[in-house]
Parts: structure tokens; sequence; C-alpha cells
């Protein structure tokens, strides 16, 4: 009896895990029916399938898959929509498919060594060391030279060269790009008459002068929104000290390059416009969601942030109330060091059957027309120029400045912290050290000081472990 | 099969749940604290030693975690166990409307701590907060407090919200065992001349002892492992000012994501509270406690 019950079970969880592993292989077996073969498109068409309507076997049309590594309901209607307008247009379908972002690079790994990679990907610049060097995407550098060179922004262009210093040829094309600007109080300036410097004048003491000016305790207004907690350290290191340093932040040796006393001394003066009053107190614990809530709230003057605030501020704000100015520019070297980059990119897998097709699709979604509602979705930047004609990225659009700003030839993408892992830093170090600036325990030297120490030790280390590696390059056209 | 073996089938179902549940994390946390475990680097785990534990004595900031430890853990203690030993006295006796009372001064309670850290940190926010309002109205204070940009004050917050929604637990539990004590007992020491503040002393207090040693031996294992008004009221800050041991160690963990340095630090409270629950047990003579 009791042999019988064990058997029983063991034949229930048997079966249990053949339905099990049948799932998996036919999730597999999707993929690859998809997988650019038409064949076999042919055949799930024939499984009655609606994409089956649409298959080779009706007339010889192109089916393409598109994977999504980073899928949302919106974004899942967006893609759709825009694939039927394709259709349309182009008689070819194309198929959405996704991959949560968490498992995307695991997906991708899969599909690229089995061959079975959709026709485009969307690709974060983390994955490209790999795809390329396996072969699974292919480059783009004809499309680009032939269809985009004369529309695209500088950044867009940096970006570009940048991956082809890097990897030999251009393998993506950017679906978008986030930069930094300064949203301010345009009625307060308006209130008090100021006239805020443009062009080379605009400089980061221009901007601190700004703050200071916004500020009125009668009324109860700050000039700034100030970073004290997590992150605090980034626009310090990313943008305000690089023009001393060329945009560099470590020597050919790894030595940290921003522990000078000219350093120093411009620290102090960021550090100033809390410890004189600038910004409200609490702002020493104040992170990006504090920030944006106190100046959309009317409690603060200036905003140093991602283009990706716009949104928000566009429904929180009335329009005349605020405005976008430039990242201010370096008073050393009149360069605007100004960290930007894409969400993701598409690129066309080199198993793809119908890579010709695969670029008229990447063409399509970054036509001016979609590239617009894609990063309107988003919060992003257009990757070209001639989107001028939507009110939203025209001369008077809120994005107008970012546009502007991504097409200045003094535009300087500078150096992070390093490649290797500086996760705890982030965490703690970078902010709790200018905290205690800020609360008067140590100076700005010393937050410098110890700062640069650690990621000394840090670069030194990553250089040493890692024979070849050199240390990062600002990008600019120059 | 033999009799002796029944009870623990029986016991089995529990027993694996609780291996797979508590035994399998304690020991791969033990584990874990020896090693150099990175999220962020999964492909380089290896056993460093002590290396973790060094790191958490050599840091300067250790120390100053500790006494805020310490600080949250007894003031919120003390502060929940008077506040609730009161509010229990006050219900003790049947009032017109106890019932509603208690409901509402119970609510805190079913709080979860997130919320109720959210609730103090716009309370205690320094532009916005009722507070500052209330008290810059009253004429107490002449310009605003940055009440979490201020070293000490960020913890005091913290505490006060830790308190307030502590208090109705000690209540409860002080309640039922004022209740349960038997009114002959207070007839008899009236009828004797005891006052109340004896009655308090050599009645109430040796009856209820139970419970308060039970109960403050919880809420302080309890209050030393929250973390969660900490990371919604301050985040710690300003400068690891309001950072307490578990606080420290859920930024590890979750922040740096240094599973390693984090298991060390648990490990660490781990052995604390050990020894804290051993002593207070041994001093408090909790054994013996309740008998007359």
């Amino acid at each position: 009896m009791k042999k019988r019950f064990l058997a029983a079970i063991l034949v229930v969880a048997m079966t249990c895990g053949i339905f099990a592993g049948c799932g998996g292989s036919g999730d597999s077996g999707n993929a690859k029916d998809g997988g650019g073969n038409q064949a076999d498109t042919g055949n799930e068409g024939t499984e009655g399938s609606e994409g089956g309507e649409d298959a080779p076997a009706a007339g010889g049309d192109v089916t393409l898959r598109f994977l999504d590594v980073s899928p949302s309901p919106e974004r899942q209607a967006y893609f759709e929509g825009v694939f039927a307008d394709f259709k349309n247009e182009t008689g070819i379908t194309v198929n959405y498919e996704s991959v949560p972002w968490d498992d995307a690079a695991d997906k991708i790994t899969v599909l690229g060594s089995s061959n079975q990679l959709p026709d485009i990907l969307t690709v974060h610049e983390f994955w490209l060391g790999q795809l390329t060097s396996a072969g699974w995407i292919n480059p783009l550098d004809d499309y680009v030279a032939e269809n985009l060179a004369s529309v695209q922004t500088t950044a867009t262009k940096i970006l570009m060269e940048n991956e082809k210093n890097l990897y030999g040829h251009i393998y993506r094309i950017p679906d978008g790009l986030m930069t930094k600007g300064v949203f301010y109080r345009k009625d307060w300036v308006e209130e008090i008459n100021y006239e805020i410097p443009t062009g080379d004048d605009w400089t980061w003491d221009a901007y601190l002068d700004l703050i200071a000016a916004l500020t009125d305790p009668e009324q109860n207004r700050y000039g700034n929104s100030f970073r004290g907690a997590r992150g605090a350290f980034d626009p310090i290191q990313g943008m305000y000290l690089m023009g001393y340093t060329g945009g560099y932040t470590y020597d050919e040796e790894g030595n940290f390059l921003m522990d000078t006393e000219e350093c120093a001394a411009a620290l102090q003066k960021w550090c100033d416009v809390y410890l004189k009053g600038y910004a409200p107190k609490d702002s020493l614990n104040w992170g990006f969601a504090e920030m944006v809530d106190n100046f959309a709230g009317g409690l603060t003057g200036t905003l140093l942030n991602d283009s990706e605030v716009t949104a928000t501020l566009m429904s929180k704000m009335d329009e005349s109330q605020w405005g976008v100015l430039p990242v201010p520019i370096s008073g050393v070297d009149k360069k605007q060091y100004n960290s930007t980059g894409a969400s993701y990119a598409y690129s066309v897998a080199s198993s793809s059957e119908h890579p010709e097709e695969a670029t008229q699709l990447i063409d399509f979604l970054i036509s001016a027309k979609n590239n617009i509602e894609y990063c309107k979705m988003g919060g992003l930047i257009p990757i070209r120029t001639d989107v001028g004609d939507d009110p939203t990225y025209g001369p008077s659009g809120p994005y107008a400045v970012f546009l502007e700003e991504l097409s200045q030839d003094n535009l300087v993408f500078p150096t992070t912290y390093g490649a290797f892992d500086y996760t705890d830093l982030h965490q703690g170090m970078l902010h709790t050290e200018l905290q205690k600036c800020l609360l008067g325990q140590i100076t700005a030297q010393d937050v410098l000081t110890n700062i640069g120490a650690e990621l000394t030790t840090r670069m030194k280390a990553y250089l040493e472990a890692n024979e070849g590696a050199t240390v990062a390059a600002p990008l600019s056209l120059q | 099969m033999k009799k002796r073996y029944v009870p623990w089938l029986f016991l089995l179902p529990v027993l694996v749940v609780l291996l797979a549940m508590f035994g399998y994390p304690l020991l791969k946390s033990i584990v874990m604290s020896f090693q150099n475990y990175k999220l962020t680097a999964p492909d380089d785990i290896f056993f460093n030693g002590v290396e973790n534990f060094k790191k958490l004595f050599a840091n300067q900031e250790t120390s100053m975690i500790l006494r805020n430890s310490l600080a949250y853990v007894v003031i919120s203690v003390i502060g929940q166990l008077l506040l609730g030993m009161i509010l229990a006295l006050a219900l003790k006796k049947p009032f017109r409307g106890r019932g509603v009372y208690q409901s509402i001064v119970f609510l805190p309670w079913a709080f979860s701590g997130f919320v109720v850290g959210l609730i103090f940190r716009w309370s205690f926010n320094g532009e916005y907060g009722v507070v500052n309002d209330l008290l810059l109205k009253l004429g107490l204070i002449e310009e605003k407090i940055a009440w979490l940009g201020t070293p000490g004050l960020s913890l005091a917050v913290i505490i006060i919200a830790m308190i307030w929604i502590g208090i109705p637990f000690f209540a409860i539990m002080i309640l039922a065992a004022l209740q349960s004590i038997p009114a002959d007992v207070y007839e008899a020491a009236e009828v004797d001349g005891c006052g109340v503040m004896r009655q308090f002393f050599q009645i109430t207090l040796p009856y209820i002892k139970p419970t308060l040693v039970t109960t403050t031996l919880l809420r302080t294992i309890w209050i030393f492992n929250s973390f969660d008004l900490i990371v919604v009221v301050s985040g710690g800050g300003p400068a690891n000012t309001s950072q307490t041991l578990t606080s420290y160690m859920y930024s590890a963990a979750f922040g740096s994501y240094d599973l390693g340095f984090a298991a060390a630090i648990g490990v660490m409270l781990m052995i604390v509270l050990g020894v804290y629950a051993l002593l207070f047990l041994k001093i408090t003579r909790y054994d013996k406690a309740g008998d007359f």
C-alpha cells in the first residue's frame, strides 16, 4: 500500500515536472519560431496565432521581432501603435516582445548564444562590450552617415563617436537623451528685476549669485533646492569642479585630481549656499523628491536637475512661474560639463534575416514624429534637431534649453567616479562627508581630501587589477 | 512505530518550517559575516576571515552609532513603559465612554511604522511642519527649527515617534495584568489602612511584574531591531547622526549591497541582544516573579 502511494506521488510529481518543462520549451519555442526564420513564423501562423495572418505563407511578407528590455503597459501600447503605423506604411509586421529589465541581460545572452536574438533589440550601453565582441549586433555606421548625420544633436554625435572609438563601429541608435539644466522661478526673477547673465557670462559663480538674489527670508523664499542627502556630491564632481580638471577625475596613475586648494575654495562657495541660508536647513537631508517637491511647492527658486523633471513641473506649476536655464559653464575653461546619456538604444541583431527592414524600422522609430512621442512619454530629449515644429520641443517649448544645450560645441561629457564599484560610497561617504562640512565638523578641503583618498585607492586598485585599463577621458567634439 | 517517536512526528512539519525559515537564514548570515559578499560583485565572493568585523570596529562612526542605539532603545522603552503604565492605570476603573476612549488611544499600535514615520517626518518638517508652526504661534521659539537637519534633534524626533507608537502595547499588556489582580486584595489592604502608594508598590507592582518583565524584554528587542522609522523619518542623517546599529545594517545591506558587512552587523546585534536577554532575565529574577 505504502509503495503504491509513494509511486502515485512520484507519478504526479513527474507529470507536473513534464508539464512545467513543456511550458518552458513553449516559451523558447516561440522565441525560436519568431527568430527571423520565416518558415518557423509561418508554422506559428498555422497554429492559429494572430501573427499568422501576416506570415510569409500569406504572401511573402516580412515579419520582424522587436525586444523591449524595459517594458511597461505605456511603452507596450506606444510600440504596438507605432508598429501598426509601420505596417500600414511598409507592409512589414513587427511583433512586440518584452523581458523584464532584471532578466534582460541573461535573456539576451541566452538568445544570442543560441542565435535566436530578435531582429531589433533595445540595448543598454553596459551590454555593448559583450554584444559586440560576440558579434551579435550589426554595425550601423552606414545608416548613420546616410540618414542621421545631418539631423543629430551634438550630444548624439558625441555618444556615437565614443561608441566608435570604444568598439570600432556605431552599433546603437539612441532612443532619447537625458541631460541636466537649471530650473528657476521666472516670476521671482521678474519680481526682483534680476538680469540673468547669458552666454559665456552664465558661469557657476553667476548661478550662485542668482541663488543668493532669489533668497528672501521674509517671504519664506530660498534660492536653491539644495541636495544634502544621497547624490549630493554628484553635481560637484560631475559638473561643478570639472572645469578645474578639464573634465578628468583622475590623472593617468589614478590619483584624484580635485583635491586642490582651488577646488576646495570652489566647494566652499557651493557649501555657502547652505551655510549662508540660501537653502532651507532641512535640505541637509534632501534627496531628489524633496528637491523637486519644494521647488514645485514654491519654497525654493532654483533646481539643478535632469530634464525628466520638466514633465512633473508642467503638471504642478503654471508655465508663467518657471523656466529652464542651461547648466552653467565653467569660469575656468568656458566649457559646459553636463552629464548626458541615452536611456536605451536600438540595435539590429546580426542573426536577423531582414537587416534592411530592421534598419528601416529603427529609422521609423526615430523619425521626428515618433521620437517626439516616445520622448514625451519618458521625459527624454529627442536625439535629432529637426523636431522644432512640435511645440513641446520647439524654440519656445519647455525642452528648448535642453535641446540647445545638446547642440552646443562647448559641450563636454565629463568623467565619472570610475569603472569600479562605488555603490557603498554613493550610499555613504560621498554625501556624509559633505554633510559634515555643512555641519561645520570638517572643512571643504577635508571633504575633498577624504573622498579623494578613498577614490584614489579604489582607482589604483582597479588599474592594477585590470591590465591595460586606463582612466576615462572626457568626451567632446574636440 | 515506537511511541517515543510519535511526538517528533507531529512536531516534524513545524521543525522543518522553522529550520527552513529561521535555521538556514541564521546559519547563512553567520557564514556570510565571514565572507566578502557584495551583490554588486557576485563573481567575487570569498571568505575573508574577520575583515567585516574589523571594518565595523575600525569605523570611526561605530561608537556614535552604538551610543545612538543605546539612547534610542533606553529612552524609547522607558518612555513607553511609563506612559503606558499611566494610561493603563487611567483606564483601569470603568467610566462613561471608556470603550471609545480606549479604542482611540490604542490606535497608534494599529499604524504601520512607515505611516507613522511619514506623519512625523511631515509634522517635524522644518518649513511646513505643524510642530514648528505651533511652537512659533505659542511663542516658544522665534525661528523655525530644522528638526531633521540638526544632529541630535533628528534622533529625538525618531524617539518621540517610537514612544508614541509603542505606548498602546504597554498599556494593553499592563491593563490586562491589572484587571487580573483580585479586588479583594485591595479591599483587604484598605481595611489594613494601606495608602494608595503603598498599594501600588506592594500589591500592584508585584502582581504585574511578570507582565512588565516580559513586555519590557520584548519591546527592547523589537525596538533594537526596528529601523523602519529611522529610514523613513531621517534616513539615518544628517551625517549618520541618527543611525542605529540596525538601520546601519539596513543601509549596508540594501544601500551598499555589502551583504557580508551587513551580516557581520547582524551577528553583532544577535550577540548583544542575546547577552541582554540573559542579563535582563537574571537581574529581574523572572523565574521568581509573581510568587507570593
